[in-house]
């Protein structure tokens, strides 16, 4: 199994070496905890959660309607799974942002971001690492876990900014899905790298003998705590366990669907389950088809054919983790959050494809596609003690504009830090100018949610 | 002298120059009737009652901040003209009601008897009330041009020596323009530069804490701002100090004398070496150089090292690298490289020549031309917007932040909009036009020719009376008094190595090479000429080398993190430079040499002096433990050796005395 920060520090959690004396760590209070799961590229809403069944063929695409288990509330065949779960979540058809490109749209949606323009990298920090800067100042954590985990993390278009590395992702890279991710492998020669770090850290500590006393500030004392809580990380057996998804019973990972999304969701769960407060995990790769991400242009994909290619195990796992939270009673802690930077042109295109493979007919073939929306999108919520069951806002016949209950990225935010108990409206954080920077600015948590 | 509006009528009614009559007659009426005679200023009274209960602050009813309601004040109050548009005339005149002040709705939300999202913000009846309630029974009056304006602000005591846990009532006068002057001290706002060291109470009670050393309060009030400067002694013998070498010392340790706090004695040689090495040359010291200098007699041998680093290229290297991030040498584009190398080597050549900083800076400033035929030109390359220039320029150059006054008055400072905008109108003659290359532009000056005095500023005389000075000289173990100080140079604060010059170190120590993309072999980490290559370096990225986003050095991590660690510990890299062929380790391993030279050689090379006698036990101990390998049996003794040898690098990377800069 590999781990990372933000896709580096390569290193083999299980059995490196024995366990410090370090005091076995007891997780705090649990605090509320996010979960996002992340559709890099845009997902078409109207081929998913905001369906218009009624409108010409230029506009509709193929799928049918099917009713949920809440009366009124109609979602496309494609998700089928979660229509039978509609009272435990909430969908918003009225999310709306400013920028038709996939890096301003990302941070529009994840730091707020006002910006069309793309940049190649965020001006502001995403709500993940102001989250757990926050979260951090809150208090010590005891812990072993990072608070803040990317389980195929979103890296491309956000990140820390002015909060610095030391706020980003923890960041699991890998396939949860395959065998050597879930059975931790101690083998012979992983016993003896294993006795070699033990003997090269006793080693170090012999050597380490820098007077501690000039360190009035705690400097060195965070430093001794980062080496300390690296060792714990790659010993400590809450650490191990809360990765280890062959502790999952084999249903359950059944549930969530034996690939790559479904046991990232599943991961993503068992980590807040052990304390972790920000998950992210975003779902790409060739499960969503030739391009591996949801940006369904005519000339990368068969729009509808990646669809059916990619729904079934999107659905699977989207509706296995909600269902989850419910079951195990973590809706009151945990809010789970899907979305995507925007939605797809409702008029559908077409041209020739560049390529042909998973979704996407042979090089050269006329095929339909969708472009970029960011005027009107859905997105989905579920559990954190908001309202359930509902649809909050609409768009027209054609699903091209917002006509009721607009939501902002802004309010996006907003009502992220309102379910984690940051103070959305005071809250500033300074920025490499020494600005003090709002963490939101000119909007609030979305009412019909948050109740 | 006090005058409140409310109160001493009749030395105003006299000062004004009232004839003696009126003053007779007021002696006659009730108070209600002396209040309606003192006419209630909007700018001098009014405002600051709205900013002191913080009304107009960003998160309220600020117009920055979007404005809560509709309704829209100036930041800080700085726009008083808008904010009586706002306050009287806008919404139709809902928000204020002469005829019966109490019912006006900026009273009534003001003390939460309608419902307020700021919650109530004065007492019913208070002053600051009664204030406000006097100019809507006034009839909202704005002041006319021939009012009094505020010109200064005068803070007393200026200066003060308090001890620890000892209090201050500061008393803030304001002075206008027709000679009055005003205690102001309830409504002016206070705010200390270091609250560990002192909290200043909205009524202007100054509380010190317990730790030494200086701190500064600040006073606002309206546009102006006073500084009240407190010396907190700690009262330790300050004895024995050492040489005063220049006008640092001087300054230092005065000081140090005046707040009582004894500075930790000079470092020894070992240190000074491994400091000024990395401080001026940005790398370790080699081996060779530590037992050259360790040995040297030599009593101006320190001064000697600092000279030898100044004229070495590293010391253009390291500097370039520090002043390319600052100046944006950034790559966001492929077609870049060519721009940016120019630009590194401009400054880094610049540098190497020792050209004068107001020549550099001047160059910089003043370029025209192409990039090719004048590579600082590169600055407007990046920089291209008159208010981006300003800000940078402001912020680099003047050490003064501006990008507050772009929109509304420096809340913190004495900058005002019209600041901003005629600073910047230094950069309205710069003209481009695109040349053949995408994205650079020729650069011109449409009138006009950039001009200014020369004034030959010596930059590695700085770095030289810095790095000469006893005071940089001191030793970063404190002793019982100093402890606690961060701010007094009483002794060496330790620093992380910064990444660049850390990874270059584990390369040095180690024997490895990090190859980067189309750069020859061997190329450094400091020498690096722009930050596209932490997109390669995992390394690089994790310990915060800058990507040039920011002209604050502050975009440079310098905080420990998890990652970090990690990286340390377990990141591939790392452990490739280990056992890197032809690297420390390997060779060491493979000498037949007895161990105690060998091991002597690692400690001068990773920190710059002897191992010490429990450190040799230790090491010589762990290098002849017999090793297994995987399956248990015994390793033949060379490749125990080289094992060992691995985990010694290894160790001693991973101490604190490696990683830091002490």
């Amino acid at each position: 199994m590999r781990v990372g920060l933000t896709g580096f520090a390569t290193l083999s959690l299980p059995g490196l070496f024995r366990l410090r004396a370090a005091g076995a760590a007891q997780p705090n209070r649990p605090k509320t905890a996010v979960i996002m799961v992340w559709k890099p590229g845009g997902c078409s809403h109207l081929d998913t959660y905001d369906p218009k069944p009624d409108i010409g063929s230029e506009y509709r695409g193929p799928f049918r309607t099917i009713a949920t288990n809440v009366p009124g509330t109609r979602l496309t065949e494609l998700l089928p799974l979660q229509a039978r779960l509609a009272d435990k979540f909430t969908l918003i058809r009225s999310m709306k942002q400013t920028a038709g490109g996939h890096p301003a749209g990302s941070m529009q949606m994840l730091s707020g971001d006002l910006d069309t323009r793309d940049k190649p990298k965020p001006r502001l920090p995403d709500w993940m690492s102001v989250a757990h800067y926050l979260r951090a100042r809150e208090g010590k954590r005891t812990n072993p876990l990072p608070n803040y985990i990317g389980v195929n993390a979103p890296l491309e278009y956000n990140g820390p900014a002015y909060l610095g590395d030391a706020y980003s992702t923890f960041a699991v890279q890998d396939d949860p899905n395959l065998p050597r991710f879930e059975v931790p492998n101690i083998g012979v020669g992983n016993s003896a790298e294993s006795r070699r770090l033990g003997d090269r850290a006793t080693l170090r500590q012999s050597l380490d003998t820098l007077e501690r006393a000039f360190d009035k500030e705690g400097e060195l004392g965070a430093l001794d705590q980062f080496e300390a809580q690296a060792l714990t990380l790659l010993t400590h057996p809450q650490t191990r366990d809360a990765f280890d998804l062959s502790k999952e019973d084999s249903r359950t990972r059944d549930r969530y669907g034996r690939n790559r999304w479904g046991q990232q969701l599943l991961l993503a769960r068992r980590l807040v389950e052990a304390g972790v407060e920000i998950v992210t995990s975003q779902l790409s790769g060739p499960l969503c088809g030739r391009t591996g991400v949801w940006d369904d242009h005519a000339v990368d994909h068969h729009i509808f054919d990646a669809l059916r290619f990619r729904m079934g195990n999107y659905d699977q796992a989207v509706s296995a983790l909600i269902e989850d939270i419910y079951a195990r009673g973590l809706d009151q802690r945990v809010l789970v959050v899907v979305s995507g930077e925007f939605g797809r042109t409702p008029k559908i295109s077409f041209d020739r494809s560049t390529g042909g493979g998973d979704g996407s007919g042979p090089a050269g073939t006329t095929q339909p596609g969708r472009d970029h929306w960011p005027q009107a999108f859905s997105n989905l919520w579920a559990g954190g003690r908001f309202r359930m069951g509902g649809v909050i806002g609409a768009t027209d016949k054609r699903g091209e504009e917002v006509t009721e209950r607009p939501c902002q990225p802004a309010d996006f935010l907003a009502t992220i830090y309102h379910h984690l108990g940051l103070d959305w409206q005071h809250a500033t954080i300074k920025d490499f100018t020494g600005r003090p920077t709002h963490i939101v600015s000119g909007g609030s948590p979305i009412s019909e949610l948050t109740g | 002298m006090h005058i409140n509006p409310l109160r001493p009528v009749f030395a105003l009614a006299v000062r004004r120059g009232r004839p003696a009559w009126l003053a007779g007659l007021l002696l006659a009426l009730p108070v209600f009737a002396a209040e309606r005679l003192r006419p209630v200023s909007f700018v001098n009274d009014v405002v600051p009652v709205l900013t002191k209960a913080g009304c107009n602050s960003g998160a309220c009813h600020a117009k920055a901040g979007q404005g809560q309601n509709g309704f829209q004040l100036s930041l800080l109050g700085f726009e008083p003209q808008e904010d009586y548009e706002h306050l009287v005339k806008e919404s139709h005149g809902r928000r204020v009601f002469a005829a019966s002040p109490d019912q006006s709705l900026l009273l009534r939300k003001a003390v939460n008897r309608v419902a307020h999202g700021g919650g109530q913000r004065l007492e019913e009846g208070s002053e600051p009330y009664r204030l406000l309630r006097s100019w809507l029974q006034q009839g909202m009056i704005f002041d006319r041009d021939t009012a009094p304006k505020l010109v200064s602000l005068d803070v007393q005591p200026p200066r003060k020596t308090i001890k620890v846990k000892g209090e201050q009532q500061l008393k803030i006068t304001a002075r206008y323009s027709d000679g009055r002057t005003r205690d102001v001290t309830p409504v002016a706002l206070y705010e200390a530069n270091d609250r560990a060291m002192a909290e200043a109470s909205e009524t202007g009670r100054v509380k010190i804490s317990d730790i030494p050393g200086n701190v500064a309060v600040m006073v606002r009030y309206q546009g102006l701002a006073a500084v009240c400067n407190v010396s907190i002694p700690l009262g330790a013998p300050v004895k024995n100090l050492p040489p005063n070498k220049n006008f640092v010392d001087e300054l230092v340790f005065a000081n140090l004398k005046l707040i009582g706090v004894p500075p930790s004695p000079v470092c020894d040689d070992a240190t000074y070496l491994r400091r000024v090495s990395l401080d001026i040359a940005g790398r370790l010291p080699s081996a060779a150089e530590a037992e050259v200098f360790l040995a040297s007699k030599d009593p101006a041998k320190r001064d000697k090292l600092v000279d030898a680093l100044l004229s070495s290229p590293d010391y253009a290297d390291y500097f370039a690298n520090k002043w390319t991030a600052l100046l944006k040498n950034k790559r966001d584009g492929a077609s870049d490289i060519t721009a940016n190398f120019a630009f590194h080597s401009w400054v880094r050549d610049s540098l190497l020549a020792n050209k004068p900083y107001d020549q550099l800076v001047r160059q910089l400033l003043a370029a025209t031309g192409t990039i090719e035929g004048n590579p600082p030109v590169a600055w407007y390359k990046r920089v291209k917007q008159p208010t981006e220039q300003i800000e940078d320029v402001a912020q680099l150059f003047l050490g003064v932040r501006m990008q507050c006054a772009q929109c509304h008055h420096h809340p913190f400072e004495r900058w005002s909009q019209h600041d901003y905008y005629s600073m910047s109108a230094f950069f309205s003659q710069i003209g481009r036009k695109p040349t053949a290359t995408a994205g650079e532009d020729v650069i011109f000056h449409k009138r006009g020719v950039a001009q200014a005095e020369n004034k030959k500023i010596d930059l590695k005389a700085v770095v030289r009376v810095i790095t000469q000075s006893s005071t940089y000289q001191l030793s970063a173990t404190p002793n019982q008094h100093n402890g606690v100080d961060r701010q007094n140079y009483s002794h060496f604060y330790p620093r992380r190595m910064q990444a660049e010059v850390l990874l270059d170190s584990i390369d040095q120590f180690t024997g490895a090479k990090t190859d980067f993309a189309d750069l020859p072999a061997g190329t450094r980490a400091i020498a690096l000429p722009d930050n596209s290559y932490n997109r390669g370096s995992a390394f690089l990225k994790v310990f915060g080398r800058p990507e040039g986003a920011s002209v604050c050095e502050c975009e440079r991590a310098s905080s420990a993190s998890l990652a970090q660690s990690l990286h340390l510990m377990n990141a591939s890299d790392v452990k490739g430079k280990l056992g890197a062929g032809g690297g420390r380790a390997e060779r060491l391993a493979k000498d037949d040499k007895p161990a105690a030279p060998k091991i002597r050689e690692l400690y001068l090379a990773a920190f710059a002096r002897e191992p010490q006698s429990h450190e040799q036990a230790v090491v010589e101990e762990y290098l002849s433990r017999p090793r297994e390998d995987a399956q248990g049996k015994p390793l033949p003794p060379d490749q125990a050796r080289r094992i060992a040898y691995e985990d010694l690098l290894w160790a001693l990377i991973n101490t604190k005395e490696f990683l830091y800069n002490h």
